[in-house]
């Protein structure tokens, strides 16, 4: 279909705005509209009719620590001469099939013996590392696997536009679910919701991929995958 | 009710963030994060994640503030699509599949049909959507509603009302056109 027909455009613009597209169709609309100043427009005016809708929504204050959380992680050095989002055109690509398959992927298992590393109330989930380097982050989880703890153990260098976003990966079918982003640097614990939860527990490797900074535009895995690890289980 | 923004003054602190001024973020937080929040917690149905989000967000909105276009007025919006867009593709990738029960249902018409509150002033935009949204079929304007304030998919809005997914198509796109067509009236 020609977007920049403006009928068209404007009816694809609403779909994508109210929240009506599934999760392939958001990205093509996304990569559609980053070359489409009409479907751009478009988009621009449902924002814009629509937004009030969300004003009528009684504001709700949020907890103390999620300032400090977002402070830290824009503390890490700037990079000046670009700070453009990118890696748009890659939205929604199957990703990590495609990766195995390259053989771009690095796998360190860990199994056991991470509780030397842990405090008595966390428990390990994995150490994460590249291929043929030091490990770059450590992951644990409460008891109740309600948060995860990561601590990153080495110096991480990615360009300031991006940012490395941690995945689970279900066993079978199903997408990876996101659990946010790897501190550059000192520790980040992160409060799991009951899916991420329930997925952790079930799940038998984690993975980690290149975002563009403050995470996946899609929801699911854009960038390359650096590392894919399994998770440990105590026996 | 509705919430007022001085969208001048989000204006000048975006094109603080775009310089990195991180005074700057900390008061646009300051200012709009509880209304985001509210936004992410309808669609996520869940204040850990939002709050996951809402960081998400934040960080965006930082890294992103020198390409906000500055058409006047614009920088609430621009911030509540990064947010929504946020929310609803975590909400995609989780595929949360609990359903609404009957109050959640009736809320998102309440939404629309509550006045605002006493001594908010509403702008000339908001009587306008709510004027529209008010010519509209009633089920039509739900559909509308559980898509954009809760993120539902059409198929979700089908199963929580009971009602086949073409008829909830069918609603939707009606509902958008007359929508459209009555706030360009």
């Amino acid at each position: 279909m020609n977007y920049d027909r403006p009928d068209l455009a404007d009816r694809i613009a609403a779909d994508y705005v109210v929240g009506l597209l599934r999760h392939h169709g958001r990205a093509r609309f996304e990569r559609l509209a980053a070359a489409s100043p009409v479907l751009r427009q478009a988009r621009l005016r449902w924002e814009d009719r629509l937004a009030p809708l969300s004003l009528q929504l009684a504001p709700v204050t949020p907890s103390a620590s999620v300032w400090p959380q977002i402070r830290r992680q824009i503390a890490a050095p700037a990079d000046t001469t670009s700070n453009r989002l990118i890696a748009r055109g890659r939205a929604g690509r199957r990703w990590w099939p495609a990766a195995v398959a390259a053989g771009l992927i690095a796998a360190l298992i860990v199994v056991g013996r991470l509780t030397i590393w842990s405090e008595p109330t966390w428990q390990p989930v994995a150490v994460l590392a590249q291929a043929n380097t030091a490990p770059q982050w450590r992951v644990e989880r409460s008891a109740d696997s309600a948060q995860i703890n990561i601590r990153a153990l080495a110096p991480v260098t990615l360009s300031a536009t991006q940012s490395y976003e941690l995945w689970v990966l279900p066993v079978g079918t199903g997408h990876p679910v996101s659990l946010g982003l790897l501190p550059r640097q000192g520790r980040l614990a992160r409060r799991l919701n009951a899916a991420q939860r329930e997925l952790l527990l079930a799940a038998m490797q984690v993975a980690v991929s290149v975002e563009p900074r403050g995470g996946s535009p899609t929801g699911l895995p854009t960038g390359p995958v650096v590392i894919v690890a399994s998770i440990a289980r105590s026996t | 009710m509705a919430v007022a923004f001085d969208n001048e003054e989000l204006e000048e602190l975006l094109r603080r963030c775009a310089e990195q001024d991180e005074s700057a973020l900390q008061a646009l937080y300051t200012r709009v994060a509880p209304q985001l929040l509210a936004i992410l917690m309808r669609i996520l149905a869940s204040r850990a994640a939002a709050e996951d989000a809402l960081q998400d967000v934040f960080i965006r909105v930082w890294q992103q503030a020198g390409q906000f276009d500055r058409i006047k007025g614009r920088a609430v919006a621009w911030m509540i699509a990064i947010a929504r867009n946020r929310a609803i593709d975590m909400q995609r990738a989780v595929r949360p599949t609990v359903l609404l029960d009957a109050a959640e249902l009736s809320g998102a018409e309440q939404l629309q049909v509550a006045g605002p509150a006493e001594g908010v002033e509403f702008g000339a935009v908001q009587a306008a959507l709510r004027r529209c949204l008010g010519l509209l079929a009633a089920a039509q304007r739900q559909c509308l509603l559980l898509a954009y304030q809760q993120g539902l998919t059409q198929d979700r809005i089908a199963t929580a009302i009971g009602q086949p997914l073409g008829t909830v198509k069918s609603w939707v796109r009606r509902g958008l056109e007359s929508l459209k067509t009555c706030l360009e009236s």
